[in-house]
């Protein structure tokens, strides 16, 4: 016969931490890209510039009128010196009159 | 790419984030922590690196072109959070297997038994410190919670730790959340693993296993503390496989690689912690992560000039792709890490070398010729367009890259001699090396110091060895 097991019994707590970053608002969207300037920002991998020229044609097929800052304006945006960059860019964009942007690439 | 992206939206700037079919979830995952939960991601069908340009251009146009413009001039409203428990709040109740299973359920687990987190044992870990149980350490991503000095006891409690590893435990933290160091790039494609290198009298207070074996489970101090940082980087950093961490494959934790502080001391070599900006004698810990590398079997020679062109040709082969942190992309970040045996570095000591003079020697030949560096990120990697010479002649890289046009000249894998890193552990008799592959600025070394609390000697008893 065999003996019932003893297994106790726990109290156990979360092993996680308290969450530090509220939801933020997206900033404002466009009514339309029409005459609008795009930004290109890229992390210099997975073939971004093949990807970025295939979109601007597509999208200049749309609408005309619009403009791009090409990702060559910005320098990479991931690499060791990220932190820098990105600290960077919010003067960079309004500095060159920028709309709205493209990020690539997550692969 | 989504914290660019998240930085032009704190700006006012709507963006949208081109994201292989692969990273879509990740993408989700990461943007809650970022404060973006409905950040808008563009779909680009399978994967790039596998697409002629022509499928890639009907995959743009049919399909992500509509999702740009779509998350340029609109968004997905989301609704509130689901409400999270309090950080000390009891989350189980039950026998020991009633708990595991609710603990495994709920992803705080890595699918191995856990102990029990209680309010006991978290007390007993929590008086092996000065700190505050609500300390705050650090904030990591990608989930961007508090990690406090009680979070680290209560996975420590789990992970099997002493609650007298506390203090490393701390200090392990301390490392991750320093910014140096990227714990946010933890859940890269390459899986890299983060090895813990230690330093100090409190290898042999705690009895780590500093000889044979030096890299294999069995020993608990060695073992517990490794599987303590994955699971710390699972509940407090946030990296769940299926969702934020994206290791292509991945390997278990790597258990704590404990230096052989004697015969560092004995041939006047620098430890590790020393190399990190340490004394002698102190208590360092130090990380960083690799994604490679391998061992040398039978270092053979009685002279440095024998014994080393094995050890500089295996740090330039294990270390293959990894050279595009060489490049401007990771501005030099790379540090190889060569583990030599005791019997190793005495032969290399013994001949008058310090360490300094071996790194240099290793600089000098762990070399390749710069059209296989070039062909290895041009061609086979992801970096189509990048150029050495270009780099090199904007002053992005040392000049040495480019003392010639001769595609054949030898080129560096690291910036200089220092950057190759040396530790000296392992079975004592035996003249193998390992050579770990670096991941550079996505898990850089970094060290602290191990803060014990007072009275550690007379609390710390002489703790049982492990598989002895």
């Amino acid at each position: 016969m065999s003996e019932p097991q003893h297994n106790g019994w726990f109290e156990a707590l979360w092993p996680r931490g308290a969450l530090q970053q509220k939801k933020l608002n997206l900033a404002p969207r466009l009514e339309s890209l029409k005459g609008k300037k795009v930004a290109q920002l890229w992390d210099d991998l997975f073939k971004g510039d093949v990807v970025f020229e295939i979109l601007e044609q597509g999208l200049r097929q749309r609408f005309p009128d619009i403009e791009f800052v090409s990702w060559r304006e910005f320098g990479n945006t991931h690499g060791a010196d990220e932190k820098e960059a990105l600290k960077r860019l919010p003067d960079k964009l309004r500095e060159l009159g920028v709309d709205a942007v493209i990020s690539g690439m997550a692969c | 790419m989504l914290r660019a992206s998240a930085a032009c939206e704190k700006a006012g700037f709507p963006t949208s984030s081109l994201t292989c079919e692969g990273f879509f979830k990740q993408g989700k995952a990461t943007s809650i922590g970022l404060g973006f939960p409905n950040i808008g991601l563009a779909l680009v069908p399978g994967h790039i690196g596998t697409k002629s340009t022509e499928q890639l251009r009907q995959d743009i146009l049919h399909t992500t072109l509509d999702e740009v413009i779509k998350n340029l001039t609109s968004f997905d409203q989301v609704g509130q959070a689901s409400q999270e428990p309090h950080p000390k709040a009891v989350v189980a109740r039950g026998d020991f297997f009633a708990i595991n299973e609710q603990f495994y359920a709920s992803g705080y687990t890595d699918g191995l038994p856990i102990v029990p987190p209680t309010q006991t044992l978290i007390d007993a870990f929590l008086s092996y410190t000065e700190l505050e149980a609500d300390e705050v350490l650090g904030v990591m991503l990608p989930d961007k919670r508090a990690a406090t000095v009680w979070s680290v006891a209560v996975n420590g409690v789990m992970a099997g730790c002493k609650p007298q590893y506390m203090p490393i435990l701390i200090a392990l933290v301390q490392a991750m959340a320093d910014p140096s160091y990227g714990v946010e790039h933890s859940g890269n494609t390459p899986g890299a693993d983060t090895l813990i290198i230690l330093n100090g009298p409190i290898i042999k207070e705690l009895a780590f296993n500093d000889q044979q074996g030096a890299l294999r489970d069995g020993f608990m101090p060695n073992t517990s503390i490794g599987r303590f940082f994955r699971l710390y980087l699972r509940n407090v950093a946030g990296f769940h496989l299926h969702k934020t961490d994206k290791a292509t494959f991945g390997n278990t934790w790597r258990v704590v690689l404990a230096e052989n502080e004697e015969v560092l001391a004995e041939i006047d070599w620098p430890t590790i912690g020393m190399d990190m900006g340490f004394a002698r004698g102190e208590n360092v810990l130090t990380i960083a992560r690799y994604s490679g590398g391998g061992s040398l079997s039978s270092v053979s020679g009685s002279t440095p000039e024998q014994l080393l062109p094995y050890l500089a040709d295996s740090i330039e082969r294990f270390n293959n792709w990894q050279i595009t942190f060489t490049t401007s992309h990771g501005n030099g970040t790379l540090r190889p890490l060569a583990v030599i045996t005791p019997i190793l570095a005495r032969s290399l000591a013994n001949a008058g070398w310090s360490k300094l003079r071996v790194q240099e020697w290793l600089f000098e030949h762990a070399r390749r010729p710069a059209w296989e560096f070039e062909r290895q990120l041009k061609e086979w990697n992801i970096r189509g367009t990048w150029n050495l010479t270009k780099d090199a002649k904007e002053g992005k890289i040392p000049a040495l890259f480019l003392e010639s046009e001769d595609p054949n000249r030898l080129v560096p894998i690291v910036w200089k001699p220092s950057d190759l890193m040396i530790a000296v552990g392992g079975d004592p008799l035996r003249n193998n090396a390992y050579v770990f592959a670096h991941n550079a600025f996505l898990g850089f070394p970094t060290a602290k110091k191990i803060l014990l609390p007072k009275n550690w000697s007379e609390r710390v008893r002489s703790p049982s060895q492990g598989s002895a």
